[in-house]
């Protein structure tokens, strides 16, 4: 917790970088919309902006080191924690990648696509271990609190989304969503708790 | 709960890093705790006491 006395630049705000990623994914989601790209290119094009959560990640660290505030407080806890989702984030997305490009250009066998299919959710399922394994070592209970606060949010949004559109889509008033879409609602539930956090308590958290 | 970190903590000539670099926390927290937005957990309590070496019911009081 000692603050250095070399502070390094702070650069840019992770939340440039997550504007960027904002701003990609609208530019994706308007090709797949108009139907502008093939299937493969627009797979391709979905996963680069994902290279972003990287660069959010190290803007947040560099923040840290130089003492500005930032949703990413010092610690050993959040620096394994960082380092846990950005392995598990590289794993998602090479898993995604092998997955994708098996399934389009080869006959597999039921349990290699079973087996093949399992590994992106068991990456995800990583990141989820990972913020489980911060609340657990996190030494600082303000910021542990905030963490605890942030996810129970983020719950409450995916469960309570993923009921309403469940209901919507049995009365196929709505269409259907792949599951894995609730943890990407619950991921989203995240920032949205940070900015609870902020509002209620004056700093984001940890996550 | 009321506290009066920030007058301790100016009497020190402290800065908020510096109390939380002493009580191996983050800033944060100490900027949640001074401005009443959070409240101690006992075993905090007690090391924020002894690092102003006072009573807990010296610095915090209900409020």
């Amino acid at each position: 917790m000692t603050q250095g006395n070399e502070r390094k630049p702070a650069g840019r705000s992770p939340f440039f970088y997550a504007g960027l990623m904002l701003a990609a994914y609208g530019v994706v989601a308007a090709l797949a919309i108009t139907d502008s790209v093939s299937q493969t290119a627009l797979f391709v094009l979905m996963l680069l902006p994902f290279g972003l959560v990287f660069m959010i990640i190290n803007a947040a660290n560099r923040r840290a080191d130089a003492g500005l505030e930032t949703c990413i407080a010092k610690g050993d806890a959040q620096r394994r924690y960082v380092r846990r989702v950005a392995i598990f984030s590289a794993l998602y997305l090479v898993a995604l990648a092998v997955l994708t490009y098996l399934s389009k250009n080869y006959e597999l066998s039921e349990v290699l696509r079973f087996s093949l299919a399992l590994l992106p959710g068991l990456a995800v399922l990583g990141i989820f271990w990972a913020i489980g394994r911060l609340i657990v070592e996190e030494q600082d209970e303000f910021m542990r609190m905030l963490i605890v606060r942030q996810s129970l949010i983020a719950t409450g949004l995916a469960l309570g989304a993923a009921s309403v559109w469940g209901f919507l889509e049995s009365a196929e008033v709505a269409p259907h969503l792949d599951a894995y879409w609730w943890a990407i609602v619950w991921f989203f539930g995240l920032g949205i708790g940070a900015i609870a956090n902020r509002i209620q308590y004056g700093a984001w958290g940890a996550v | 709960m009321k506290n009066r970190l920030k007058v301790l903590r100016a009497e020190r000539d402290w800065s908020q890093q510096d109390l939380a670099d002493r009580l191996g926390v983050s800033r944060q927290s100490v900027n949640a705790i001074e401005t009443g937005k959070y409240d101690p957990s006992l075993p905090l309590a007690f090391t924020i006491a002894e690092t102003f070496a006072m009573a807990i019911e010296e610095i915090f009081e209900r409020g």
